[in-house]
């Protein structure tokens, strides 16, 4: 039976339950539903809040915050995260560029910037300092991604780009599209050789082709190679709203590997309670049909997210919960104090702060700063002590604290 | 019919609130990536739900193309219960307009199945074999030609579960009792099924029962026909029910039936009492009984090594219990049998779905890439926990496809 647990599939479980597989542990990944991979930009964050590199930012943060999660694992640990992480897309022929050194300027589907550390190689040619000029091609028919706009903003902020719609041949054409659908059609060279002809005779000057982060499911490296040979210019994706094409990349190569090395994944099964005793968490039910199902647990990890991914909950009278195991939550102390007047306050919002506070081993502490369970680790935005929205770290605090949660807790002797 | 309000409408009416729009589910519906008639979970599950009201006509008839896989439930982040929506909004269409002939007899697999199987097998199998008449029966009642049915058996389980000799119990081993749920397919088709379920309990211990039954509703409940459905499952509580109260586990390994019972028929039916809840709270799917007897170390182990690759599809009727892959679990145990998880979604079939002329081709376009990934395994055998996925599979990808039970069987060296 499997009793190594990783409660949640987002980065930070799924980079916990990677390193827990292949210290030969076998981990179940009990998950509500697909979630944060399918929701984000499929690019890292380390550090975005200011003008400082990720790395003097990693290593500055722990004089001013101890209790930053980064602070908690120290910068190694976020760097051997990036090597793992590294390793595991260009394995799957998926690469990640990018590094702690600078961060790189993406354009985002705004026409806005924004700042990533580690990037698919899809999107490499969308580094704002690359120059020349741009054209960003899309479809009609794909909703809340507009080139002219897009093109406009980035020509506002300097940046010579143009914005054009493509045609979708007529025997591809569906009645309703998503990110996905778009996906699937790139998966087709027909489709791809003949969008690349657009882009050849749409091309003008530019040296650089923005499209829509929809280029294929299977093989987006040889989509975009296929396209550049296609097109004669670079080509670079762009992130969409969700159902985020990268972040189902990302999942799937996440959830072969770790189920190559022995682990599991069952997406629909909420975790609603654990129970323990002497400071160690024996079972946790995850819903079920008729019944829960039961899980002993010798180890687990939990990742379950924060305020907005589910992992905390609140309520209209002021409660915080952790939903999953009911562990202590450090929060504002009252409800007045959640929110900043300003919707966009440069200080962020306190209640984004809020969650579970760890040990430097990332276990589980209450008020009194005792563990309270010796066999769980906890990662990812569930961590108190960072508010990764205003920071900008949001998918590198889970990429790291995934990665030493699940280290920390193969190390640790039953 | 009017679903009566009942606290589970409300629920579900609860739950559309919970839905951000963030087509999670419409990136995994397989039927919506195959055709244009399904616009996709989120479109006619939560937000067409916001126009169909109590004495208005349904807004959508998009939703009788909804297969009724549930994997929309299964990746929702937020938990809206788009299946049950989808479901129950069938129903009224359903209500409605009426149900064709085509769809009252395919689900009655009850009925079917008793006019088939039975001595005069042969000449029914030969009749439906018979590519004429496959040809009449899509024109008359549009059942299509080439979807797969499968062969009446010459005999019933429960046939020969009444002649065959009990094995003696032990008088100094405490007695256990199970309660075997068979389900339309092991009686009518696939009586080794059955044969295979009965020598695995009875191997590890148990006495098993077999009140009587009638087809768990499912078939019913998927084409909106509601009222039928509601008959079946009183009628099967009641059989059950005197077991499920003393606590003795029912056990089926026809997995979409034992979903019905679980949780499908007393949700989508709002049926609520106490009797009800006992025989959901009772029934088990075959490996999650055999999995939970491993957990408390009430497993036998005594296999016999099956030197072995086999692909494995679990159903997705089985991922909506939400128990993960209990099958997996149990022949991890068998040395040297490797399962490989397809991963390929779902087979198409969808119970009675893919039998209809105006879906066939959608049910083979869904299950195209499960056959690929079958055939490109190399084995010459599936297995799944499903019988019209078998079914389906066999006919898609030209494999044998077996319920993982007769491997297990087998790796206990029951002769069945």
């Amino acid at each position: 039976m499997r009793t190594t647990i990783v409660i949640g599939a987002g980065l930070s479980g799924l980079m916990g339950a990677l390193a827990l597989a292949e210290a030969g542990l076998r981990p179940l990944v009990l998950a509500k539903g697909q979630g944060a991979t399918h929701w984000t930009a499929g690019t890292v964050d380390i550090w975005g809040g200011d003008e400082r590199s990720p790395r003097e930012a990693l290593q500055e943060i722990g004089a001013l915050h101890p209790h930053h999660p980064y602070a908690l694992i120290g910068a190694h640990a976020v760097e051997e995260a990036i090597v793992r992480f590294r390793a595991l897309t260009e394995a799957a022929r998926y690469p990640y560029v990018g590094g702690l050194d600078r961060n790189i300027l993406l354009p985002t589907s705004a026409g806005a910037l924004r700042p990533a550390a580690l990037l698919p190689v899809t999107m490499a040619a969308g580094d704002v300092r690359l120059g020349g000029t741009m054209l960003i091609a899309g479809f009609r028919e794909l909703r809340d991604f507009y080139p002219p706009f897009i093109a406009a903003n980035l020509a506002a902020q300097g940046m010579a780009a143009r914005g054009v719609y493509l045609t979708i041949p007529p025997a591809f054409r569906r009645r309703e599209y998503n990110p996905v659908t778009f996906a699937r059609l790139f998966d087709n060279p027909a489709f791809c050789s003949d969008i690349g002809r657009q882009l050849r005779a749409q091309r003008g000057d530019a040296t650089r082709i923005g499209l829509p982060a929809v280029l294929g499911l299977r093989d987006p490296t040889g989509v975009v190679a296929h396209l550049q040979d296609e097109s004669g210019a670079q080509i670079f994706e762009i992130p969409t709203l969700p159902p985020s094409v990268p972040g189902m990349r990302l999942f799937a190569l996440f959830q072969n590997a770790i189920e190559q090395a022995g682990g599991r994944v069952q997406i629909g099964s909420e975790v609603i309670c654990g129970d323990g005793r002497d400071r160690l968490l024996t079972t946790v039910w995850s819903e079920a049909a008729a019944r829960r199902q039961e899980h002993r647990v010798e180890r687990a990890l939990l990742a379950t997210g924060g305020v907005a991914g589910g992992g905390i909950r609140t309520d209209h009278m002021g409660m915080v919960r952790e939903t999953a195991l009911d562990l202590p939550v450090r929060a504002p102390a009252n409800r007045a104090a959640w929110f900043a007047p300003r919707f966009l306050d440069p200080q962020g919002h306190a209640i984004y702060t809020a969650g579970v506070a760890t040990d430097a081993h990332l276990r589980p502490i209450g008020t009194d700063g005792a563990v309270v369970y010796d066999n769980v680790t906890v990662a990812g935005a569930l961590l108190a002590g960072t508010d990764t929205v205003r920071e900008r770290s949001r998918s590198g605090v889970s990429l790291a604290t995934g990665w030493a949660a699940g280290r920390i807790l193969a190390e640790w002797m039953a | 019919m009017i679903i009566p309000e009942d606290h589970i409408e409300q629920s579900l009416e609860a739950s559309l609130d919970h839905c951000i729009k963030c087509n999670i589910c419409t990136a995994a519906c397989p039927v919506s990536a195959v055709t244009d008639l399904f616009p996709g979970p989120k479109y006619v599950g939560p937000q067409a739900q916001r126009f169909r009201h109590a004495r208005q006509p349904s807004p959508d008839e998009s939703v009788d193309y909804c297969s009724g896989c549930r994997v929309c439930n299964e990746v929702c982040p937020t938990g809206v219960r788009i299946a049950e929506l989808n479901a129950r909004a069938r129903a009224r269409l359903v209500a409605e307009r009426g149900i064709p002939l085509r769809n009252r007899l395919i689900s009655r697999s009850g009925l079917v199945g008793r006019l088939g199987a039975g001595p005069h097998a042969p000449i029914a199998n030969a009749l439906l074999g018979s590519k004429p008449l496959r040809m009449v029966i899509e024109r008359t009642l549009g059942i299509a030609r080439e979807a797969p049915l499968p062969a009446f058996s010459r005999y019933t389980f429960r046939s020969w579960f009444r002649r065959r000799r009990a094995p003696q119990i032990d008088a100094g081993t405490p007695k256990r009792q199970v309660v075997y749920f068979h389900g339309c397919s092991a009686n009518y088709y696939e009586p080794w099924i059955g044969k295979a379920v009965v020598a695995v309990l009875e191997h590890n211990g148990f006495e098993v029962l077999l009140p009587r039954q009638r087809c768990c509703g499912l078939p019913l409940l998927s084409n909106g026909d509601f009222a039928a459905a509601r008959r079946a499952h009183e009628e099967n509580v009641a059989f059950l029910a005197p077991y499920a109260l003393r606590t003795i586990p029912i056990v089926g390994a026809s997995t979409s039936c034992t979903l019905t019972l679980k949780e499908e028929a007393p949700e989508l039916l709002g049926m609520q009492s106490d009797t009800v809840r006992a025989v959901a709270q009772q029934t088990y799917d075959i490996f999650e009984f055999l999995r939970l007897l491993h957990m408390r170390g009430e497993l036998r182990t005594d296999f016999r090594p099956i030197e072995r690759t086999l692909p494995y599809h679990p159903p997705c009727q089985l991922r909506a219990h939400r128990i993960g892959r209990p099958a997996l679990d149990v022949l991890e145990l068998v040395p040297g049998l490797r399962l490989i998880e397809t991963h390929a979604g779902c087979c198409g079939i969808a119970g009675t779905y893919g039998l209809k002329v105006e879906k066939y081709r959608i049910s083979m376009d869904v299950g195209a890439p499960l056959f690929e990934t079958v055939r490109r395994s190399g084995a010459d055998m599936a297995l799944c926990d499903s019988e019209t996925c078998r079914w389906q599979i066999s006919h898609g990808a030209g494999v044998v496809a077996r319920h993982p039970i007769e491997i297990l069987a087998e790796a206990y060296g029951l002769v069945t």
